[in-house]
């Protein structure tokens, strides 16, 4: 078997007294597309701020190519400048047009010259349709090209996975549309992603590997046929059941 | 150097407006020199006092957290108390009184200071106490998602904080470092205690030749007022500068790629 580009192992992360991931194992394999499922308040953000370092874990560690990512900022530069992140609130940066969104860090943290970051920023841009609103700011984008500025200016870094935090939840309805296309078409380029959703028809589409996630612990972590189709816990079949009928 | 007035000379002036003007004319270069100064000690002294206030409200805003290795640890706290301590003191006092305390205690340590210098020091450490509670605040004021976007693709904090928290803080507290400008302009008249000859120096020393101290700093305070004045209306132009417009063009080269 191809050795697992992340790895999850045994990890667990509290806020105080508050235990918001119990002992999470799971590993990241190339190409794999992963759905992230499960109610409000699992832990599903805060196991991919883990992942990337944005929250430190209580216990337990994260692998990169089977190596611990240490806590020493410059490793922990390296490893995220690999492992790309999209947020549920963009994230972009207000001061700066969408073209040096996609430029800055491929410059300031690859240091590529700039006709090749401006080369790539155009490719990725083009990729998600927005290559003609290089010249615009932030604010004067819809949420839905917002977040698809914001998957080309992950793309940009070359990442070998990049990770989804709920890209499309912060979005009016008429506009996730096209940031699914997006992301499926994404998907389709061998891409390694893992992605936090509460878009059921999404993961059961595109996933290749579908993950239940409920109080802090990874209930189900199955096809997504199987999960869909047969879950195994009660606690999926009850999930499912709200989102798929409600 | 009263040429410019000589159209309208007086030598024998009775109204308070007359007077205003024959001292002008009488003691044009000490006002136009006291102009320079003014404007010299509080554009020099303004800038390097701002450079002072990033720098403090950076060190103000750094986070070690429990993974820093101790000496780093110890490092950045010894640098935040040094410059909260800073911050206080010089908040808290007065700058008059800092004006004295900086110029007589240096000179007597034995460091022969002028006291041009001595006034650009009092102005750039008094700017830079206030800048660094205004780029704290500026910081504050930056969500902290633009920092995880950067630093989610590797970026260091410290490029973060220069490529992304500090541009966007800047432009927040344009105005707030415009407003100190104006303040300084007219907080220099305060170092004629250390015998700096700028503009309220010389409206003293004007008024006293002729005990005419109303007529006097009424000359002054129109110059003040226009300065200011302008400066203002300067500032607002450089900030609708930098906004920059709310146009953007569609980048129509590319547009058949979608
Ligand atoms: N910084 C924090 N401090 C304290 N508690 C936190 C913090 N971040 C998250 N939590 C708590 O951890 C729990 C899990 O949060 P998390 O955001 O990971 O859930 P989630 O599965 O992503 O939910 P959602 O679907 O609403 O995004 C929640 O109960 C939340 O209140
Ligand atoms: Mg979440």
């Amino acid at each position: 078997m191809e050795e697992a580009i992340l790895g999850v192992r045994d990890l667990s992360k509290s806020f105080g007294n508050h235990e918001v991931l119990r002992k999470i194992d799971m590993e990241v394999f190339p190409k794999e597309i992963i759905c992230i499922v499960g109610s409000s308040g699992s832990g599903k953000s805060t196991l991919l701020r883990c992942i990337n370092r944005l929250e430190r874990q209580t216990s337990g560690q994260v692998l990169f190519h089977g190596q611990e990512v240490r806590d020493v900022q410059s490793e922990i530069n390296e490893y995220r400048s690999k492992v790309g992140m999209v947020f549920q609130s963009f994230n972009l940066f207000d001061h700066l047009t969408v073209l040096d969104n996609c430029m800055l860090c491929t410059r300031k943290v690859l240091h590529l010259a700039k006709d090749e970051a401006f080369g790539r920023a155009i490719e990725h841009l083009k990729q998600v349709g927005m290559a003609p609103f290089i010249h615009a700011k932030p604010s004067q984008l819809s949420g839905g090209q917002k977040q698809r500025v914001a998957i080309a200016r992950a793309l940009c870094m070359n990442p070998e996975v990049l990770l989804f935090d709920e890209p499309t939840s912060a979005l009016d309805p008429e506009m996730v549309g096209e940031v699914l296309t997006v992301m499926r078409q994404l998907a389709s380029t061998g891409l390694t992603m893992v992605v936090v959703t509460h878009e059921m028809a999404f993961a059961r589409d595109v996933s290749t590997r579908t993950i239940f996630m409920d109080r802090g612990f990874v209930v189900e972590d199955a096809p997504p046929q199987e999960l869909f189709q047969h879950p195994k816990s009660p606690r999926t079949r009850e999930f499912l059941s709200r989102y798929l009928e409600g | 150097m009263a040429m410019a007035f000589d159209f309208l000379t007086i030598t024998n002036p009775q109204s308070s407006l007359e007077w205003m003007v024959f001292l002008t004319q009488k003691y044009f270069s000490m006002f136009v020199e006291g102009t320079l100064l003014t404007l010299y000690i509080s554009i020099i002294g303004t800038f390097l006092g701002f450079a002072l206030g990033y720098v403090i409200g950076v060190i103000q805003d750094l986070q070690v957290s429990k993974v820093d290795l101790l000496p780093k640890r110890v490092l950045v706290g010894i640098c935040k108390l040094v410059a909260s301590a800073y911050v206080e003191l010089f908040r808290d006092t007065p700058m008059i009184v800092q004006a004295m305390i900086i110029y007589y205690g240096i000179r007597q340590v034995g460091v022969d200071i002028t006291p041009v210098a001595a006034g650009i020091l009092v102005t750039v450490l008094n700017t830079g106490a206030y800048m660094a509670e205004t780029v704290r605040g500026g910081i504050g004021s930056i969500d902290l998602g633009q920092r995880e976007g950067a630093w989610a693709m590797g970026m260091s904090p410290l490029a973060t904080m220069l490529y992304v928290v500090l541009p966007q803080a800047f432009r927040n507290i344009l105005p707030e470092m415009a407003n100190t400008f104006l303040t300084n302009l007219k907080m220099t008249s305060v170092l004629n205690v250390i015998a700096v000859q700028e503009l309220f120096m010389a409206a003293k020393t004007v008024g006293g030749n002729y005990y005419k101290y109303f007529e006097s700093y009424l000359v002054i305070a129109v110059i003040y007022f226009v300065l200011c004045f302008l400066f203002n209306k300067v500032f607002l132009l450089v900030e609708k500068w930098i906004r920059g417009t709310d146009d953007y063009a569609l980048a129509i080269e590319y547009l058949e790629s979608e």
